[in-house]
């Protein structure tokens, strides 16, 4: 555990001595900043039904989504790659840590990135709460939605970080996998075999943030995000394994 | 203290280790040698528990490696080829952190990082950042985060490599003085580096073991011979071989030019005296008479040379 913390903590140390990070930072600000401006002009309006407004923020937009398919592939494509290619990681695994703590390490460190992007989004809640009134239920269970996305988005760019060793096709393979991921879900709407169709739902990402920005938490909204980041933090011990000699 | 037993290691179809087995005592320094490509931190990095081996087995401190390899990590302090740390982490903030996944208890990382940055003679740089420090402070600070959990076994892989002179002095001064409490295994390139510091030599080409012993012991050849050159005036070439070769001691004679031989033998000072007497007693003129010991340079040359690594050279390896 001790072991597990310290590689975190290393980890997190690196993403905040890097320009990387504050260039991430500052794109992130600014997306969101202007979805918050959306926002307010579209409540603005006098024509807009009543709705709890940060719907919108949480993933009821296209920006959300494009913010988040190329965030997290940037927060992530640095992670083994970078290791593999400077031969830190030998150094690494020569110590008594096995390959399954040093892709936590790595993961966890990512997803604490990653959460921390949208720290500054308190704001904005703040704001509109010191303008209307806010049911904060929804505003949490949304949260806890871009939580558990960010697990599953992180697991698979840890995954291609350990496949590739090269950063940037580290990232691009994180990008296309995560597009994979995210556009499952959304054939959804194509099709009409009802068992199909219930088993995309589960898989459907754009649904999965609706519903908790909406308030609603549904077990199954939990399980399908955290099982598969699992799955893919599996994969990456086993590629991590494979790989580390070359 | 270090048991490794017929170790493997194959990379597609070639086998670049090839069945190596050796015992290493507890508290030898041992030197591996071998030209680029022998195999050495293949074999290093398998001991080290980073690469699984092929096929073989190592038993490190007596653990072993297949059955718990982190325990064999733990044992060891290893220092890399290309000694890779994190460039934007501060020194001591990087020894920190290995003393950390090491598993150092927390109340004795001050103790073990005082120990190490002495040892090590990194005090000045303690507070630098890692990517701003010159080679040979980084090859410092890889040896430092080697020792910093008291491992039993130290594993260098060139360790004096791209230094200057006066720091490959002191790295050398430094690994023999820890020689006396740790076991270690280092490998290089430079001769004149395994005969300071080593006691017992390994010499690897080609993924297998070609010879193993002291330096010393193979100066003076695996078969014990050392060369005596002899060089006489008024003496016909065929007779004078034949009564060469009668010395005792004198295993065989080679022409070199005409009245000068090389003599193969056992025992130098007897066998020039004898060469003396019977020049004297036939009235020819001794106009050289020297001993050469081989220098490792040759033994190693000779051993990984492939051409000459053929009957004869494999005979003496068997022997030795
Ligand atoms: N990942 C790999 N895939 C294929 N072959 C490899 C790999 N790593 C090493 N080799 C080969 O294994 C052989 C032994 O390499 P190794 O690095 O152990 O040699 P070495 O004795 O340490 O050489 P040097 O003195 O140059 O450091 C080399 O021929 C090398 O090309
Ligand atoms: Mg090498």
């Amino acid at each position: 555990m001790r072991k597990l913390l310290a590689l975190v903590r290393r980890e997190l140390l690196a993403y905040f001595s890097s320009p990387l990070a504050y260039v991430v930072l500052t794109a992130f600000l600014f997306v969101n900043g202007f979805v918050f401006w959306l926002i307010v002009a579209y409540l603005n309006d006098p024509r807009t039904r009543a709705m709890a407004p940060l719907r919108l923020l949480f993933g009821g937009t296209m920006y959300f989504w494009l913010l988040l398919l190329f965030v997290v592939p940037v927060i992530t494509m640095r992670l083994l790659a970078e290791e593999r290619r400077t031969g830190t990681i030998e150094l690494l695994l020569t110590a008594p840590v096995t390959e399954g703590q040093v892709v936590m390490g790595k993961f966890l460190a990512a997803w604490i990135f990653y959460l921390f992007l949208w720290l500054p989004t308190l704001v904005y809640v703040g704001i509109l709460a010191s303008y209307a009134t806010i049911d904060f239920g929804p505003v949490a269970a949304g949260y806890l939605g871009i939580a558990l996305l960010g697990l599953l988005f992180a697991s698979v760019g840890v995954f291609t970080s350990a496949l590739a060793k090269n950063q940037i096709v580290a990232a691009i393979f994180a990008f296309a996998a995560l597009v994979v991921v995210f556009s499952v879900g959304l054939i959804e709407n194509l099709v009409t075999n009802p068992l199909w169709k219930n088993a995309l739902s589960y898989m459907n990402l754009w649904d999965h943030m609706d519903d908790f920005a909406k308030g609603l938490v549904d077990t199954r909204r939990l399980i399908y995000p955290v099982s598969l980041s699992g799955f893919f933090l599996y994969l990456s011990v086993k590629a991590l394994e494979a790989v580390k000699g070359r | 203290m270090i048991e490794v037993q017929d170790l493997t290691k194959r990379y597609f179809d070639r086998e670049v280790v090839k069945s190596v087995s050796f015992f290493v005592p507890e508290g030898e320094v041992l030197g591996f040698l071998g030209p680029n490509g022998a195999g050495k931190t293949t074999t290093m990095r398998m001991i080290c528990a980073y690469l699984p081996p092929t096929a073989g087995s190592v038993k490190v401190a007596g653990v072993d490696l297949a059955q718990d390899p982190l325990g064999v990590r733990a044992r060891i302090g290893y220092l890399p080829e290309n000694v890779a740390l994190y460039p934007e982490m501060r020194v001591e903030e990087f020894l920190r952190f290995r003393a950390a996944i090491e598993g150092v208890p927390a109340k004795e990382v001050p103790e073990r990082l005082a120990y190490v940055v002495d040892r090590c003679m990194l005090g000045d740089v303690q507070r630098q950042v890692i990517g701003t420090l010159s080679k040979g402070y980084r090859q410092r600070v890889g040896l430092a985060a080697a020792l910093i959990h008291k491992p039993p076994v130290l594993i260098l892989d060139e360790p004096t490599v791209g230094l200057d002179p006066r720091q490959i002095v002191k790295i050398r001064e430094l690994i023999v003085e820890l020689g006396r409490d740790h076991t270690v295994i280092l490998s290089t390139h430079i001769l004149p580096e395994v005969e300071q510091v080593c006691r017992r030599v390994l010499i690897i080409d080609d993924g297998r073991i070609v010879a193993d012993g002291t330096p010393e012991s193979l100066r003076t050849g695996f078969s014990g011979l050392s060369a005596v050159t002899v060089e006489l005036e008024g003496a016909d070439g065929a007779s004078a071989a034949q009564v060469l070769g009668g010395i005792a001691g004198v295993e065989k004679v080679e022409v070199l030019a005409d009245g000068r031989f090389q003599l193969a033998v056992r025992d130098g000072k007897a066998v020039r005296r004898e060469v003396f007497r019977a020049a004297v007693a036939r009235g020819w003129h001794i106009l050289e008479l020297s001993q050469s010991v081989p220098s490792l340079e040759d033994v190693f040359l000779r051993l990984t040379t492939r051409e000459e690594v053929t009957g004869e050279a494999a005979a003496e390896v068997s022997y030795a």
